[in-house]
């Protein structure tokens, strides 16, 4: 018996429900203003990249979130949430294989919420519970619960790719780089070595205003901007940055194959920044597809999260149609 | 769970071919730049062979699979029940080979020669099938390893196109892959020990009419002729469509039962002893002279025969002989295959590949009904034949006329398994072969298929995989349905041990004709080398041919001690042609009386 079912068996409701946000997480601004200072030169300017590019051994580091209500105690919802992260390196036949790996199946709830007898089932029968404290002013609220919820899975996902990543980092090649697909910053270990790079597809934080904010969202295919100091926004630990454009954007849109990459904070990434920008162009082929993100996702990252994904519990999130009304029968 | 892989697949990420030239940026040359390969799975399809243990029936579960060893093929083909029984009944047939492992496969001989089924389809298109080579690998196969419980087996075969069948005593090249395979079938590579060959003559009488003519090779060539009484037995064949009707069939049975080698009055005042097609047309002649002298022409029956029935049947008759001259002896006695003398894995080859196709017919018919005949009685010297046919689109079509032919090959397919006489048919296109003949066949055989032929209903039962494999299948390599198997299993078998026909012709050069002399002297000093030729040539000099034909035919039928000396008694003594007398009629006595007492 699994622990939602001790749950309904203790008088809990059993639900399905998969919010919105619960299949993947967002790189929305935190709120926090960003700032970026040039470093490369005093105006933000666009360079070709590199070509041709070298390609260089890599490896190639993503994560995943998924969770859902399981049931209802009262109207306080309890989550099931799995988050799981991986390295994969790629090897002499062009062929990604897993390096390390780490996932997580746990349990949310507002635990104070709850009726003693099914917090107690819950706690005794799912071994990983975390709970939300909620503000007593505001009492219980089930949107607001699952706000919490999200913050709760993603802070366990960045958390294990964190570790993964700095792990990683300790058996990476002399020549060999690491690419995590989100922000260098958020680790200082990151943030400091010579071989990683972060690679942002979503662009909640703007660091330009102004004629530099056009020159950065308009930077031509294979072109990538000026070199430029970020700050505040995600960046907790100093790195250098850069957009790149993989495709054209016209007729698309202003952020259409566009990405920013993090490095070091160090002189020799602004004397690498081209030669890093042609190398993550040839890693443009093959394409990401189906993604719908395939402009920006790079293949070897969709790659770690078809493999994240395939490992995940089949019967975590709900086939499509599932939440038709159960017939009598 | 025992499965053999019917059909692959390879999948991968890629939603369209479009986005890979998208990746490329359009150009080819790119195409395989990127720096990461596409995820791609290949995905095999099996079809189950066998499952432990068989009951329940139950869906195959998820598991590591493994590559065959010998003992998971015989186990997975049920070959276990007759290859490791305390009278093992298992013929080599092929080597299945997979992912570097080769395992043999046995048929089960009493599938493939009976009781429990028998006989023998292949089917392949020309030249690329490997029909006959198949045939000849099987057949040493057969000889090596047919359970000696089961007693003695031959084989016939009829070689009805070119030199294919003529050299099977004859060593013939093969590779060291070819010697690694025999070994690993336990078959020995060399080629039949036993081999008779029987061939007509030509139309002279006496050069026989075939390919292997070579002096070194023709020792084992037989003459193979027939005369009146054996074609008699077998008229139905000589006659087309148009002809049978209710009034021939009653004249040839009237001819066979009350004239043929017996004393037998016309009616018109003369006596026969038809023995020969030459003492028949003089029968016939009777008749007619008989109706037109004794009638005037106005009676047109003779013993309830109407003239035209006789006319008909005439004309059929003589037309064999004229136009399977040197196979249908117009004044002669017979020699024929070693009725009741069969030897134990022998091959007798009958070369038909230069005869009239109506000859073919009768030789063919013939031929199998006295198998047929002797194998009922036990007395044909071996307990099993196995007859080998090829050209079965010509023999036993799907469509076409009843011939006599065709009903016999039917009459084999559904009841010689009974008697131990096997058919082993080929031919280029098993849809258009009757369906009885080929359904029959317990083992059926498949080389490289035309993809025409694939198309056509009967092939529906296998897979596209299959199809695509059967129409590029290499030389030496074929597809085995057999009742034991569940499935088609692909084996390959060894080259056969045996000289090709087209290396035999090239390397034994067949003898150009001899003049008549010197093909006597030949046929006798075959049968004893101490015959001098000039002996022969002195005794046979200004003398009928057909007188010499007649005693030469009469020593190979008796094969006696002194040929020389049986030779010349047979051809009698020389005659000198007297003019006869001319007989002047002496008057009666007394002129005869009106008084009929």
């Amino acid at each position: 018996m699994t622990w939602w079912d001790a749950l309904a068996a203790a008088g809990a409701v059993p639900a399905a429900f998969a919010p919105p946000a619960s299949r993947g997480w967002t790189d929305l601004d935190d709120g926090a203003l960003p700032g970026a200072e040039l470093i490369e030169e005093p105006d933000l300017a666009a360079h070709p990249v590199t070509s041709p590019a070298l390609v260089r051994a890599a490896c190639f580091l993503d994560g995943i979130q998924q969770w859902k209500v399981v049931s209802y105690d009262g109207v306080a919802p309890v989550i099931r949430a799995y988050v799981a992260t991986a390295a994969r390196r790629r090897g002499p036949n062009r062929r990604p294989r897993t390096l390390l790996e780490s996932s997580r199946e746990f349990a949310i709830a507002p635990l104070a919420s709850m009726k003693p007898a099914v917090r107690r089932v819950l706690e005794t029968t799912c071994p990983d519970v975390v709970d939300l404290p909620l503000d007593r002013d505001g009492g219980l609220q089930p949107g607001k619960v699952l706000e919490l919820a999200r913050r709760v899975v993603d802070g366990a996902r960045q958390n294990l790719e964190r570790e993964i990543a700095e792990r990683s980092l300790a058996v990476l090649g002399p020549e060999e780089w690491l690419l995590v697909d989100g922000l260098l910053s958020v680790s200082g270990k990151l943030a400091a070595h010579p071989r990683a790079l972060g690679v942002i597809k979503s662009h909640g934080a703007q660091f330009f205003d102004g004629a530099n904010l056009e020159r950065a969202l308009t930077v031509p295919a294979g072109h990538r901007t000026s070199v430029f100091r970020a700050r505040g926004g995600h960046a907790r630990n100093e790195v250098y940055s850069w957009y790149l454009r993989l495709w054209p954007w016209e007729g698309q849109d202003l952020l259409y194959g566009l990405l920013r990459i993090e490095a070091r904070a160090d002189a020799a990434t602004v004397a690498a920044a081209s030669a890093i920008s042609g190398w993550l162009c040839a890693e443009r082929a093959p394409l990401a597809t189906p993604d719908a993100r395939w402009d920006r996702l790079l293949y070897p990252l969709q790659d770690v999260e078809t493999y994240l994904k395939a490992r995940a519990p089949r019967d975590l999130l709900s086939a499509p149609g599932s939440r038709l009304p159960r017939t009598g029968s | 769970m025992y499965g053999v892989v019917t059909d692959g697949f390879a999948y991968s990420d890629l939603p369209t071919p479009l986005h890979d030239v998208v990746g490329a940026e359009g150009d080819p040359t790119r195409a395989a730049e990127a720096p990461t390969a596409r995820q791609e799975i290949r995905y095999w399809t099996a079809a189950v062979l066998r499952q432990t243990p068989e009951e329940p029936l139950q869906p195959v579960p998820i598991g590591q699979v493994f590559v065959a060893s010998d003992a998971d093929v015989a186990q997975a083909l049920r070959m276990d029940g007759y290859l490791y029984s305390a009278t093992p009944s298992a013929i080599p047939i092929g080597l299945y080979t997979a992912a570097g492992l080769e395992s043999p496969v046995y048929l089960d001989a009493d599938f493939l020669i009976g009781p429990e089924a028998a006989h023998l389809n292949i089917s392949g298109v020309s030249g690329l099938a490997t029909k006959t080579s198949a045939v000849e690998f099987l057949l040493a196969s057969i000889f090596e390893h047919f359970p000696a419980h089961k007693g003695k087996v031959a084989a016939v075969c009829f070689n009805v196109k070119g030199p294919d069948l003529c050299f099977l005593d004859q060593p013939g090249a093969l590779s060291d892959e070819d010697r690694r395979r025999y070994e690993r079938l336990a078959v020995p590579s060399r080629p039949f020990e036993r081999v008779r060959m029987y061939a007509p003559l030509k139309a002279d009488g006496v050069n026989l009419n075939t390919l292997r003519t070579h002096a070194d090779l023709v020792h084992i060539v037989e003459p193979l002729t027939w005369g009146l009484a054996e074609v008699v037995d077998y008229a139905e064949v000589l006659l087309n469509r148009d002809d049978i009707d209710a009034k021939a069939d009653a004249f040839i049975d009237f001819l066979r039962d009350r004239v043929l080698a017996r004393t037998f009055d016309d009616g018109f005042g003369g006596t026969h002893r038809v023995q020969t097609f030459a003492d028949l047309d003089r029968l016939f002649r009777a008749i007619f002279d008989g109706l037109e002298l004794t009638s005037g022409g106005r009676s047109d029956t003779w013993r309830t025969h109407h003239i035209a029935t006789i006319r008909k049947v005439r004309n059929r008759l003589s037309n064999i002989s004229t136009r399977c001259k040197g196979l249908v002896t117009d004044d002669g006695p017979s020699s024929d295959l070693p009725w009741g003398a069969f030897e134990d894995r022998a091959v007798y080859v009958v070369d038909v590949a230069n005869v009239d196709p109506l000859g073919q017919d009768l030789v063919f018919a013939r031929a199998v009904s006295k198998l047929r005949e002797h194998l009922e009685r036990r007395d044909l010297g071996v307990d099993a034949v196995v007859v080998f046919v090829d050209e079965l689109n010509k023999y036993a079509p799907g469509d076409g006329p009843d011939t006599y032919v065709k009903k016999m090959l039917l009459d084999i397919s559904e009841r010689g398994r009974y008697l131990g006489l096997v058919l082993f048919g080929a031919e280029q296109f098993r849809s258009q072969v009757h369906r009885r003949v080929v359904g029959n066949a317990a083992t059926q055989l498949f080389g490289r298929m035309d993809m025409d032929e694939l198309a056509t209903p009967g092939y529906q039962v296998l897979s596209p995989a299959t199809k695509i494999k059967l129409a590029t299948l290499p030389i030496g390599e074929l597809m085995v349905r057999h009742p034991h198997f569940t499935q088609p299993i692909f084996v390959r078998f060894p080259k056969p041990p045996v000289l090709r026909g087209r290396d035999g012709v090239e390397r034994f050069p067949p003898a150009a004709d001899l003049p008549f002399d010197d093909a006597v002297v030949r046929q006798l000093v075959r049968l004893d080398r101490r015959i001098r030729p000039n002996q022969v040539k002195d005794l046979i000099a200004e003398r009928d041919e057909d007188d010499v034909r007649r005693a030469l035919a009469a020593v190979r039928r008796t094969r006696p001690d002194d040929v020389l000396a049986y030779f010349r008694k047979v051809l009698g003594g020389r005659v000198s042609t007297d003019i006869p007398r001319e007989r002047t009629a002496v008057p009666p006595l007394n002129p005869i009386a009106d008084e009929p007492y």
